[in-house]
């Protein structure tokens, strides 16, 4: 069967628990059928298609499920990951904290090229704010990491946040593909892997391709 | 949306422009539905319209098979899950394949299959044996 997409991109929402990383993929209305049945069961991952500059991107999206209480992810968690967004909450001060101990988590157990993005949830609480959004953007700079605060409640800057992420996730394998692959004369076609999750093509098949 | 239909609605609405006696079965407005045994149109969310598959990417099964009702009774027993047979689905045997979908986590050896935009669901289920979806085509909307 043909592929429907350009690209397949595995990411996940990263952070204390509490933090509203389950609002921010789930929507959990308070209509009946959710209270009722699919609430009680819980929600593993979402498939989301979006179109980046023409390319139609499938975004594969993980909730933590409760792992965060062990304030650590395993490995297996990470496995296949291209995407990570690390959320805290603007009204708690310690969820902030602990950005600095999940990222190094993730240099411990993610792959080394993982593209990571923070943000700040729950910017609608303004009264009971204890992290501002300076200090939001100096550890963003600090480790040369994107940020945005967001409402998972309001839906602000949720959508722009996976596009960002999206983005940046597919910007880095094309300068891959380039550099492994110099750029096609005009008129040829540009080589793309099959499969982004499968193993990126030996540079031996990729020789035979031109 | 004045353009999608829903099965149920469907099948009413032709009963009542018709003669009484003059149901329609599955099977006929499944035609309307089925083209060269794939879904003709869109698949999307009844409740808010979130596009779920795209034309002609699922296979049109006449299964038929019990899925947890979306609204369940709130003065049912404890524990107990209420569920209807339902008859017709779509196969879906990639889960790229879906436009947008959400997961729920394992009951059985199955996952349910939700509106990713609203949650609304279940709309199908995931069997985690062969790794292929199921939509049913009454909880869905055509487009």
């Amino acid at each position: 069967m043909a592929k429907t997409y350009d690209y397949l991109f595995k990411l996940l929402l990263i952070g204390d628990s509490g933090v509203g990383k389950t609002s921010i993929l789930f929507r959990f209305s308070e209509d009946a059928f959710n209270i009722s049945f699919i609430s009680t069961i819980g929600i593993d991952f979402k498939i989301r298609t979006i179109d980046l500059d023409g390319k139609k991107v499938k975004l594969q999206i993980w909730d933590t499920a409760g792992q965060e209480r062990f304030r650590t992810i395993t490995t297996a968690y990470y496995r296949g990951s291209m995407g990570i967004m690390l959320v805290y909450d603007v009204t708690n001060e310690k969820s902030f904290e602990n950005i600095k101990n999940w990222i190094r988590n993730i240099e411990e157990n993610a792959s080394a090229d993982v593209e990571k993005m923070i943000l700040g949830n729950k910017c609608d609480l303004d009264a009971k704010r204890q992290v501002s959004k300076e200090r939001g953007e100096q550890l963003a700079v600090e480790y040369q990491i994107k940020f945005v605060e967001t409402s998972a409640k309001d839906s602000l800057n949720v959508e722009y946040a996976f596009y960002t992420l999206a983005r940046d996730i597919k910007a880095k394998m094309e300068k891959k593909q380039e550099a492994s692959n110099p750029p096609a004369r005009s008129g040829a076609h540009q080589i793309k892997p099959n499969d982004p999750m499968r193993k990126p093509t030996s540079w031996l098949s990729r020789c035979s391709l031109l | 949306m004045k353009f999608c239909t829903h099965s149920k609605i469907f099948s009413i609405s032709l009963n009542m422009s018709e003669t009484e006696n003059n149901t329609t079965t599955p099977e006929d407005d499944q035609t309307e539905y089925v083209e060269d045994g794939k879904n003709k149109m869109t698949i999307k969310c009844q409740f808010c319209g979130s596009k779920i598959l795209e034309k002609k990417t699922a296979k049109y099964i006449p299964q038929k098979k019990e899925l947890p009702l979306m609204k369940q009774d709130v003065n049912r027993k404890e524990g107990e899950v209420q569920k209807e047979m339902l008859d017709g689905y779509y196969h879906v045997e990639n889960m790229y394949i879906f436009e947008n979908i959400g997961f729920t986590h394992q009951v059985e050896s199955y996952k349910y299959l939700i509106c990713a935009d609203c949650d609304a669901g279940p709309v199908g289920y995931y069997d985690l044996d062969t790794k292929h979806s199921y939509v049913a085509l009454s909880r869905v909307i055509h487009c």
